[in-house]
């Protein structure tokens, strides 16, 4: 016979019938000759069975009408918000879509007027676009953006073959999305990027706009304080690009240096 | 053929998702109720439990057990909470337990057992399956109300699969003598 401890995980099993033949033998075996066990079966049986039998009873108290719409909202918002993530690139690449076809018909690139203009009338622009933006898109600092998809959208829009800072290494530098933005009589690209947790943009203009161009192909940063933001400007390649951040003055720095070898 | 748009694709998922989850609301809300005992207090741990779904939804996999996958959310849920209330302690009434032991095999006369099935009403029932200790509640409520495996209860409550069982067992035992406390004979 079996003693009653080797018994005793066994009983609950035997009695849900989640035990094998085997098993099943040696309890059926040992219960038929021990009370204390014989009992114990009889009682948790009963249990068990009482439950069942009363089980609809049981079911009886159901959600509040009130809690079914309240969770049943909740099912459509997260359907909306996941909707308005799928949909927040599409809306984000019509615009470049669209100017893509205006550079088409015009038959050239974009025409801007900046030359008058100084670094530090450029900076406090792009800072506000940078403020409005974000503004604006602030559901954009939960988001991720495809790197490769927004290179397409700029090799589309503006035909500028590029390759953005890449997310693993990026230095903490993460996409969130991207978006033209209107300047003076053209468009800038604003590429805008998450880094510990805080805005930074990246802009990008389709030509040399500065008051004061150096004669050489990649001219010194300036760095311009504006709103509480740093703006650094340079230009490279016949572009220019201006990197707005609201970060430490060395961070900011290393950014920069990031996007540049990035961008190159 | 022309597919679905992505995004047209993925809100079509999500409605299907939603409504398949919806329909373990009431299941949903009497646990939740076993495990606060106060309705306002359940309707929001079962609030909670769809938002943590819904929001989570793309990472339920396809073909799995979607009612386990919330019943073990509402228990993350609701252990989270007790925790942050510092009340997370789960009293066993061992004393309880041996006596029902001793009730049971000292019994004589008609069984007990087949007295129990026979007079034992719902609402009874449930008042004392409420004031059961709430591992053994828990446990207990899972198997023999919401018919879960034991795996899937070990899953849920992460605890091990012999400590599912012997839950069970006391919870079962305990209730008995409770229901035979409750017996006009016994008042």
């Amino acid at each position: 016979m079996s003693d009653c401890s080797s018994i005793d995980p066994l009983i609950t099993p035997y009695i849900d019938g989640d035990i094998g033949a085997a098993e099943r033998q040696r309890v059926d075996a040992h219960v038929r000759v021990c009370v204390p066990c014989h009992s114990r079966v009889a009682a948790e049986q009963a249990v068990r069975d009482l439950l069942r039998a009363r089980r609809v009873a049981l079911s009886a108290e159901c959600a509040s009408a009130a809690l079914r719409d309240r969770c049943a909202g909740l099912g459509s918002a997260s359907a909306r918000h996941a909707g308005a993530t799928a949909l927040a690139w599409h809306s984000r690449t019509t615009p470049f879509a669209f100017a893509a076809a205006l550079v088409v018909v015009v038959g050239a690139a974009f025409l801007y007027v900046f030359t008058d203009r100084s670094t530090r009338v450029l900076a406090a622009e792009l800072t506000a676009d940078h403020v409005k933006c974000f503004g604006v898109m602030n559901t954009l600092l939960g988001t991720s953006a495809d790197r490769l998809t927004i290179e397409r959208a700029m090799a589309s829009t503006f035909g500028w073959q590029m390759h953005l800072p890449d997310t693993t290494l990026g230095a903490g530098l993460e996409l969130v999305g991207a978006r033209p933005c209107l300047y003076a009589k053209g468009k800038v690209a604003h590429l805008m990027y998450r880094h510990n947790g805080h805005p930074v943009s990246v802009f990008m203009i389709p030509s040399v706009m500065r008051s004061a161009v150096p004669a050489s192909p990649a001219v010194k940063d300036e760095v311009v304080d504006v709103m509480g933001h740093e703006a650094t400007v340079w230009s490279s390649g016949g572009r220019t690009f201006v990197v707005v951040a609201r970060e430490p003055e060395a961070d900011v720095a290393q950014l920069v240096s990031f996007v540049q070898a990035a961008l190159k | 053929m022309r597919k679905p748009r992505g995004e047209a694709a993925h809100l079509n998922r999500s409605s299907s998702f939603e409504a398949d989850a919806l329909a373990s609301l009431d299941s949903l809300y009497r646990t939740a109720l076993r495990l606060t005992h106060r309705p306002a207090d359940a309707e929001d741990l079962v609030q909670e439990t769809y938002l943590k779904a819904f929001r989570s939804a793309d990472r339920f996999e396809p073909g799995t057990n979607l009612r386990a996958w919330l019943f073990t959310i509402l228990h993350n849920t609701a252990r989270n909470r007790a925790r942050d209330r510092a009340r997370d302690t789960v009293t066993v009434d061992s004393e309880a337990v041996e006596r029902a032991e001793v009730s049971i095999a000292t019994s004589g006369g008609d069984t007990p057992e087949t007295l129990l099935l026979r007079d034992t009403l719902a609402p009874d029932l449930q008042a004392a399956i409420d004031a059961l200790p709430d591992a053994f509640r828990e446990a207990l409520w899972l198997r023999d109300v919401e018919e879960f495996s034991y795996a899937e209860i070990a899953a849920m409550l992460s605890i091990p699969l012999g400590t599912v069982m012997s839950r069970i067992s006391r919870g079962r035992r305990l209730l008995f003598e409770r229901l035979q406390h409750m017996r006009p004979a016994h008042v």
